[in-house]
């Protein structure tokens, strides 16, 4: 549909399998599939956030309230089945509703309000993970434990397996669906293109464009709400700081997944692709026996270099070439 | 009347851009204590002219001198230095400035000076501008008075004017003309560009005339009347004589519903118009750029708020509709500046023509009907591709434009709108264009045409009415439609205007 | 009276206003907050944020943001520490913090200017990068056991006045002279506010622009310094986070991140009152986990309230316009009078 796109999503395909085959190489263990699948635990989060970010991006926004919303979310969960007593799976479904509120909150201000999606976020990170810290203050619950004592079924949720794959994996695979059908399949999900490619254009052609990119950010706040709840059953209670920092991991995925900060082109399919590749980095490096924290560099590297060759005009290429022909480097070639 | 030195001699200037040529030997004088007036239709060279005095553009062939020395190469620096200021017509500040800073931005010397200086300026011309104020909170007048300060510390000798009460209120208009007076007084050479035909005999000493890259009439006002300047404006074969002509009949439709009632809407930029538009015809709204044409179409779409008046499509009241609900009506609107408003740069052509068409199906895309769609436009108009996928930002400007064309046609509209449509289009495309609008016409479709081309609107509409500075003041029936009555009509001149503006 | 009117219309100045209305609020509560030694500790505890904000308003000017600040405080700190512990010179360990900051800010600035790459992204990748360097210089480890004295430059007092806040304080004015008059120092604003009408009056916009980042960049090292030094030691997640609340500082005192807009003055106030808040807290027995949702809610109030008032301004401007272009009968009557 989008020419440069899947080509960028078979550059990624290319990253992905070499990063299997490198770390691999390295511990043979890296091959095991169960481990791999298991792995999805640690980057869920990232990811289905990163898949609704994705549409809130290439409407021309950005949404950097998602990590806040984890912990508000998990917070809710906790006070409402622990403290408040409700039945498991009602809290479950009003902490999900607490995050869309919350991309309710953002949307509204940033669509109708036309303030600066930037700021608005900024706020309401601050915002609803001061809510939750709030709450976890009022309900006397110590900050430092969380809550927990969350039921069998509720764990089940991150432990379970359906026909012996990870609930991870599902979750993974059913929010990837998802976000598919509704960016690439949809009337809705053109409308977010078209919105994010001229807005005005697309405010004549009678699209309520408004309407639009609201949605998106409510539904990055549900996706929020959703990685907030897996990731209390994943670790075992909930913290009002869960999620704190997942901010860069979302927007590094997204962005390297090849959706353009200015809006307008994009996809989830890179996403999921560039969240595969960020996960797997991560165990690849634990298993070779180096710190989870030199995954920034290669991120970081990755962030810059792929943004470099995609966005880019031939004014771009010609600038490469004045920097790089009077030194006589050869290579930059990725 | 004094006659001071001369400041500019201008002599057979010629200037191309590509194949266009755009100036086709201009010579033009200006002396001290002179104001000329220069006036031209969109597109005739004013403006090409000026910035080759400013220095923003070289001249291909023709020599200019200034204060009697030739001047070979030229640039904006070199020009200000030389005393050559122009105001434009929407100054370019720095918003978020002061309106001191942004004098003193520009200026190289000790800023305490700049201020005095300012200050003095301010206070001889008499006005009341508050150096402190942010850019931002002025008017338009204010900007322009801003710049004409700017120019005046640069101790211009010839001042530049483009249309500069093309915003201003008639309290500021007089007072800008005070000011023009006193700078003339004092020896200052001005160029006027203007619409106005009131204006130029109001505050000129010379009028000059620019048509098609040449000077058609010049010298001193006392020697001309409306009329006489109208003239000037008008092509020399004024008979139209054109390669393909389209398909006009003259139908009496008064006894029919019209597709498209305005009843005396007022709105931001425009009051008390009328008109109505029929089923199967091509009504045009002639008037030069900022008379209020594209303001009115907006408040008919439902972009902008109608205050009063009524507007019915087929019989409906379409007043306070917004452009979602006159969409779903059956009215279509193509805009003015296409790429701002029109296409959607970066995605295929495909996604460009059933932009709107995707809204009467499902929630679900379906690839197969897009696809249908769009081999059917693109045939049905010619529009040149060679892939469905293709970026749309990659085409001529004609095929863009037919995009457009087609997106809107998809939703098989009852009214359409067309803000100046052959802008920017080559002559090819643009008769490409007019076969397109004539053909629509035929099917039956009713046509809104505003352009800013006189010819085009002679060569298509089958009745026109002119806007002048936001009123409707002129209708021209079939018989009534060519050059010279649309020149009168577009500049507010024609016989009729005062008995139709009582309507 | 007339320039005390100006003062008061200016945004810095509401800023400023909000600020000692939550020290008095909060001292007639608690009348202790208000004391010079709670003063003192506020302004202290706030240097480093007013450092960084300082840098970031020069980015955040010129139509751009930084959000590798936090990275690079961190990385400097880092180095420098560990030359100190190491038993280097203070001299050498700052001027190499300098450096660090300066060239990161260089390929930053380089990136946004030549390659064309959105700021955001550039920087997003650069906090990743130097927080990895960091990790692989310290080995992942603490840097711990800096020498006394140069913990102590925290410390030292003036007249009983912290003298790194003295010159924090007095570079942030020098600062806000340069780009409120220096004819250079406008530039920056110029570039944000209005980049065509920057470029044809001959500003040279991508130097400018690459200079705002390495202004960031060393104004990030130095606050970077001004941590070890306050602290003691550097973890290896110094400064994680920290560019949010700079950002969130500098817009709440009236910056703008559209560019154009804002003064170094008003992002040292925001970051003041960011830090205010939290001891505020603690002085009006208000539990502190209040601090975030108070501060996330004042930012959007804040940010909101700007938006629609000045959107409101333009519209009406807009109408303005548009009615003056109409003819009006007066207008008539008087052309033929004549």
């Amino acid at each position: 549909m989008l020419s440069k796109i899947p080509k960028w999503n078979m550059a990624l395909l290319i990253i992905l399998l070499s990063e299997i085959l490198i770390f691999g190489l390295i511990n043979p263990r890296f091959w095991n599939i169960s481990i791999l699948l298991n792995s999805f635990n640690d980057f869920i989060g990232i990811a289905i956030i990163g898949f609704f970010v994705t549409l809130v991006m290439i409407t021309g926004g950005i949404d950097i309230s998602g990590g806040s919303i984890i912990g508000l979310t998990s917070v809710v969960v906790g006070i409402l089945s622990q403290v408040v007593g409700l039945n498991i799976w009602v809290a479950l479904v009003l902490a999900i509703l607490a995050g869309g509120l919350c991309g309710l909150l953002n949307g509204v201000l940033i669509a109708y309000g036309r303030v600066q999606a930037m700021v608005i976020t900024l706020g309401g990170m601050l915002l609803y993970s001061g809510i939750a810290i709030v709450l976890v203050g009022l309900s006397g619950v110590s900050a430092y434990e969380g809550i927990s004592g969350f039921s069998q079924g509720f764990s089940n949720i991150a432990y379970g397996t359906v026909f012996g794959i990870p609930n991870s994996v599902v979750l993974f695979v059913v929010m990837f669906v998802i976000a598919y059908i509704l960016l690439h399949r949809t009337k809705y999900g053109r409308y977010i293109f078209l919105t994010g490619i001229n807005q005005n254009a697309a405010e004549y052609s009678g699209i309520n464009t408004k309407k639009v990119i609201a949605s998106t950010y409510v539904l990055s706040g549900i996706s929020a709400g959703v990685a907030g709840v897996m990731l209390t059953s994943y670790l075992g209670s909930a913290r009002a700081d869960f999620g704190g920092e997942y901010l860069m991991p979302i927007l590094t995925v997204v962005v390297l997944g090849g959706t353009l900060i200015t809006g307008g082109k994009g996809g989830v399919v890179g996403t999921a692709l560039a969240s595969i590749i960020v996960g797997f980095m991560q165990i690849g490096l634990q298993m070779g026996g180096v710190s989870t924290q030199y995954i920034g560099l290669a991120t970081g590297s990755l962030l810059i270099i792929s943004v470099a060759i995609l966005g880019i005009s031939p004014e771009f290429k010609n600038n490469v070439r004045k920097l790089v022909s009077p030194k006589k480097i050869s290579g930059g070639k990725v | 009347m004094k006659s001071g030195e001369k400041l500019v001699e201008l002599e057979n200037i010629h200037k191309s851009f590509d194949q266009n040529k755009v100036l086709k030997g201009v010579s033009l004088d200006l002396n001290e204590y002179e104001v000329i007036s220069i006036i031209g239709g969109n597109g005739a060279g004013k403006s090409t002219l000026m910035k080759i005095l400013t220095g923003v553009h070289k001249v291909d062939d023709g020599t200019i001198k200034i204060n009697g020395e030739k001047i070979r190469s030229f640039n904006p620096s070199q020009a200000h230095e030389k005393g050559i200021y122009l105001v434009p017509q929407e100054p370019l500040l720095f918003p978020n400035m002061t309106v001191e800073q942004n004098i003193s931005i520009g200026f190289d010397s000790g800023k305490l000076n700049i201020k005095e200086e300012t200050e003095k300026i301010v206070e001889d011309l008499g006005w009341q501008l508050d150096l402190k104020r942010l850019a931002a909170s002025l008017t338009i007048a204010e900007q322009q008075q801003l710049e004409i300060i700017k120019g005046l510390l640069r101790k211009a000798k010839i001042l530049i004017l483009d249309e500069p009460t093309s915003a201003l209120t008639f309290s500021e208009t007089k007072s800008l003309f005070k000011v023009i007076h006193k700078l003339k007084a004092d020896g200052v050479g001005i160029f006027y560009i203007t619409h106005r035909l009131d204006e130029v005999f109001e505050i000129s000493t010379h009028a000059v005339i620019l048509r098609d890259g040449k000077v058609t009439l010049k010298g001193d006002i006392k020697d001309f009347t409306k009329d006489i300047l109208i003239q000037g404006l008008l092509p020399e074969d004024s008979d139209s004589n054109y390669e393909d002509k389209f398909e006009k009949e003259n139908i009496d439709r008064s006894k029919d519903t019209p597709i498209l009632k305005v009843d005396n809407i007022s709105g931001d930029g425009f009051r008390n118009i009328n008109f109505n538009v029929y089923k199967g015809e091509v009504v045009g709204l002639a008037g030069l750029v900022g008379a209020g044409r594209t303001e009115i179409a907006e408040a008919i779409y439902g972009i902008t708020e109608v205050h009063s008046g009524e507007v019915y499509l087929n019989g409906k009241n379409i007043t306070k509709l917004g452009i979602n609900e006159t969409v779903r009506s059956g009215l279509a609107y193509i805009p003015e500046d296409r790429f701002l408003h029109g296409i959607f740069p970066i995605t295929s052509v495909r996604n460009n023509i059933t932009a709107q068409v995707i809204k009467r199906e499902g929630a679900f895309l379906n690839s197969k009907f897009e696809k249908e769609v769009t081999s059917k436009y693109v045939e049905r108009l010619s529009i040149k591709i060679s892939d469905q996928n293709q970026e749309i930002k990659s085409l001529s400007g004609g095929n863009q434009q037919k995009a457009v064309i087609a997106r809107i046609l998809s939703t098989n509209p009852q009214l359409i709108i067309m803000d100046e449509p052959t802008r920017g289009i080559d002559a090819t495309a643009r008769n490409d264009i007019y076969s397109i609008i004539t053909e629509l016409k035929e099917q039956g479709f009713s046509i809104l045409l505003i352009s800013s081309d006189l010819e085009e609107l002679e060569r298509i509409s089958d009745r026109i009415y002119a806007i002048y500075r936001g009123n409707c003041n002129a209708y021209l029936g079939f018989n009534e439609i060519n050059a010279a009555n649309l020149m009168k009509a577009a500049f507010g001149t024609y016989e009729g205007s005062e008995a139709y503006a009582k309507v | 009276m007339q320039k005390f009117k100006n003062i008061t219309e200016k945004r810095e100045f509401r800023t400023f206003v909000f600020l000692v209305a939550i020290f008095v609020v909060v001292g007639l509560v608690n009348s202790e907050f208000l004391s010079l030694g709670n003063i003192h500790d506020s302004l202290k505890s706030s240097l480093l944020y007013i450092v960084l904000a300082v840098g970031l308003t020069f980015v955040l000017l010129t139509g751009n943001i930084d959000i590798s600040v936090g990275g690079i405080l961190g990385l400097s700190a880092a180095v420098s520490g560990m030359i100190l512990r190491d038993g280097g010179s203070i001299l050498l360990a700052i001027v190499v913090a300098i450096g660090i900051g300066g060239l990161v800010g260089l390929i930053n600035g380089l990136g946004v200017t030549k390659l064309k790459i959105s700021s955001f992204i550039m920087t997003l990748g650069m906090l990743e990068i130097t927080r990895v360097v960091q990790v692989i210089y310290t080995d992942g480890q603490w840097v711990e056991n800096l020498p006394v004295a140069f913990k102590q430059l925290a410390q030292i007092n003036v007249l009983g006045i912290n003298l790194l806040s003295i010159l924090v304080v007095t570079g942030l004015i020098l600062v806000h002279l340069y780009l409120i008059k220096n004819k250079k120092g406008r530039y920056f604003s110029a570039i944000g506010d209005n980049q065509e009408g920057a470029i044809l009056l001959g500003i040279p916009v991508q130097r400018y622009v690459t200079y705002s980042f390495v202004i960031s960049g060393v104004c990030s090292a130095l606050a970077g310094l001004i941590f070890a030094s306050q602290i003691g030691f550097i973890s290896t997640t110094a400064g994680l986070g920290i560019e949010m609340t700079v950002i969130a500082a500098a817009v709440l005192g009236g910056v703008s991140l559209s560019g154009g807009v804002g003064s170094v003055i008003g992002a040292g106030i925001g970051a003041i009152i960011m830090i205010s808040i939290n001891s505020a807290l603690v002085y009006m027995k208000v539990p502190a986990f209040w601090n975030d949702a108070i501060s996330g809610t004042l930012l959007i109030v804040i940010v909101v309230t700007d938006a629609l008032l000045a959107r409101k301004a333009n519209k009406q401007a807009k109408k303005e316009r548009l009615r003056a272009r109409v003819l009006h009968e007066e207008e008539v009557s008087v052309d033929y009078a004549k």
